[in-house]
């Protein structure tokens, strides 16, 4: 349209044109025939700018129905399937869409049921975790990650329910290969941490190692690099936050559930004179398989004892995806260094601080059955696991024995609706302790 | 059913607006690298309508849009295969990747363009794109049977083997009905 009216204006401009000038002949007394002649030539180029307009108000009208609606495309290709014209190799090809929306937001829930098989006075139906994010991408290098997440349906006063921000932070790709990443971010550790969504585990609950051992969900504020090479290596490695062992209630049995988790500070006024560092290593060079590890150091005490103390946990795991088979394992171990000076003043409460602490797990699952909409995929999974392995010398009938390792058995199957939605059902046998035997069931979603 | 070619004119004016978090290759390199021997691509978008859309439905491919970007790779007066680039979503970004495709209607090539996602990004090593070689529109092209899943990035590699399967239909379709010819 913008030519159409650049010839309008141009042909106004002529006639206005043409006024002027038969007022100029008319003042120079110029003979009529002169006069007639030049308003034959006036007017034999207004034609002329007449045709042009035509045609390219045609030309216009050809483009258009070259490439709108469907429909339309369809009816003008059929009648004239003009040979297209050739792009040369250096244009580019090019593709629909081409940024995305900036601000994406993200939610994934659990809502499980526990049914101890042997205590069903126990049972217990809740909304395990109920979670919000957004990402967000500044520019085409910088995005801001986050997740809100409810845990327990109901956080207040007189509840038991917390609210918590799971995850917080900035990426920016610094290079080709290389991201820095800093905020609050979830730890490289095991195959589960930073993969937690229901829709990416098997079984109602996740699996004890990556709960008692790694203390999923697990994060820290900090910096990282991330480095991806084209020989199928992902490296990170970090400094952050780290635990704070001033933290453990000897009278809780918090610590016997999960050592790591019961002195975790998920960047929640967190004590920060000792940093911690961290690296992991993740192979993904043959398709289906995953060979990872990482490791975790720093101080835990911050100034604030009279002694010092080293957290350190580390993990090596494996996932093998072969067509429709499903096997991972997972060996993580920690220690705390140092733990006879805590410990001494503890002596006879009912949770010292163990030495040393570990686990591994082997899970094969199998996709049954699956159509477009629709797949089943059973799983067993054996874990052993051990929250105090062992305990530092504290003397002759003071220190305590290293707790019983707890085998657990699941059996079980996911099955999922579309690519974002899972119903699970599993039967958990307890070794150790028979009365947490249990049949759950799970609901969760993730997009 | 009809399929048609569309015009070419607008398709071929859309240049990729590049300069993402990572970008790996343009379309046009892409292009080059699947078919060396072509001396030039010609644009041949095209237009599916309803029952197109439903035969391909049929066979569990959701077409997802009418219009496809299908570029001929030349050599003088011979068609050398088809390039198809197209984008999906992975978690949060889209991914951006182009198939080649042999004259059998077997995939030949499969690139990577453009990868934002925080993970998984191992989608675009040649190990992993080995995978779709020769499959064709009577594959299974399914993650977790005939495409093996990276672990940490299932999402990105089940759109990504979606896409290849609806381009893989499409190109077959559209051959089917003697539009490249």
């Amino acid at each position: 349209m913008h030519s159409t009216r650049l010839l309008a204006a141009t042909s106004s401009v002529l006639i206005a044109a043409s006024f002027a000038f038969a007022d100029t002949a008319a003042a120079q007394s110029a003979s009529e025939s002169d006069f007639s002649k030049r308003l034959d030539q006036l007017a034999s180029e207004l034609a002329k700018v007449k045709a042009e307009l035509a045609q390219l108000q045609q030309q216009q009208r050809t483009a258009a129905a070259a490439a709108p609606a469907p429909g339309t495309a369809t009816a003008a290709a059929a009648a004239a399937p003009a040979p297209a014209p050739a792009v040369p190799v250096s244009t580019a090809l090019g593709s629909g869409l081409l940024n995305g929306p900036a601000t994406v937001l993200t939610s994934y829930g659990e809502i499980n049921y526990n049914r101890p098989t042997n205590d069903s006075k126990n049972t217990v139906a809740d909304m395990r975790r109920f979670v919000l994010g957004y990402q967000h991408r500044f520019d085409e290098k910088t995005k801001v990650v986050t997740e809100l997440e409810v845990e327990h349906a109901v956080s207040s006063s007189s509840d038991r329910g917390e609210v918590e921000v799971e995850q917080a932070y900035l990426e920016r790709q610094v290079a080709r290969q290389y991201a820095v990443r800093a905020g609050l971010f979830l730890m490289p550790s095991g195959l589960l941490n930073e993969n937690h969504e229901p829709t990416a585990f098997y079984g109602v609950e996740r699996n004890f190692v990556e709960t008692a051992i790694i203390p999923s969900t697990w994060r820290e504020g900090g910096i990282q690099i991330v480095g991806t090479y084209d020989n199928g290596v992902t490296a990170q490695a970090g400094i952050t936050t780290g635990f704070d062992l001033n933290k453990w209630d000897a009278t809780s049995t918090e610590g016997a559930q999960s050592p790591l988790g019961s002195i975790h500070q998920e960047l929640q006024l967190a004590n920060a004179r000792d940093l911690s560092v961290f690296g992991a290593l993740n192979w993904r060079g043959v398709p289906g398989l995953l060979l990872g590890g990482s490791i975790f150091t720093g101080g835990a005490t911050h100034g604030q004892s009279a002694n010092s103390s080293h957290v350190t946990l580390w993990d090596v795991h494996v996932r093998y995806q072969p067509g429709r088979w499903d096997f991972s394992g997972v060996y993580a171990r920690g220690t705390i260094s140092n733990t006879p000076a805590f410990n001494a003043p503890l002596v006879g409460s009912t949770t010292l601080i163990p030495k040393s602490f570990d686990g591994w797990y082997t899970q094969a699952a199998y996709k049954l059955w699956s159509n477009d909409q629709y797949s089943l995929a059973p799983f067993v999974r054996w874990e052993q696991f051990n929250t105090a392995r062992s305990f530092a010398d504290l003397g002759a009938g003071l220190t305590p024995d290293a707790a019983r390792t707890e085998r657990v058995a699941t059996i079980g199957a996911n099955f999922n609706i579309g690519s974002g939605i899972v119903v699970k059902a599993d039967l958990q046998r307890f070794r150790q302790n028979p009365d947490a035997n249990r049949f759950d069931l799970g609901l969760g979603w993730s997009f | 059913m009809r399929v048609v070619l569309a015009g070419a004119i607008a398709t071929a004016a859309l240049t990729p607006a590049s300069a993402f978090a990572v970008d790996y290759m343009n379309a046009d390199q892409a292009a080059r690298l699947m078919f060396p021997d072509a001396d030039r691509f010609e644009s041949r978008p095209v237009v599916l309508d309803a029952d197109a859309l439903q035969t391909l439905d049929a066979q569990g491919v959701r077409a997802r849009s009418a219009r496809w970007p299908v570029k001929l790779a030349r050599r003088g007066d011979q068609t050398l295969g088809y390039v198809v680039s197209d984008e999906v979503v992975g978690k949060f970004e889209l991914i951006s990747y182009a198939v080649g495709i042999g004259l059998d209607g077997a995939v030949r090539q499969i690139e990577v363009l453009s990868y934002r996602e925080s993970h998984g990004g191992e989608i675009r090593l040649p190990a992993w794109r080995r995978q779709f070689v020769g499959k064709t529109a009577a594959s299974t092209l399914r993650v977790g049977d005939d495409i093996a899943n990276i672990s940490g990035a299932t999402l990105s590699c089940t759109h990504v083997t979606e896409g290849v399967k609806r381009i893989v239909a499409v190109v077959a379709l559209a051959k089917k009905t003697g539009l490249f010819e």
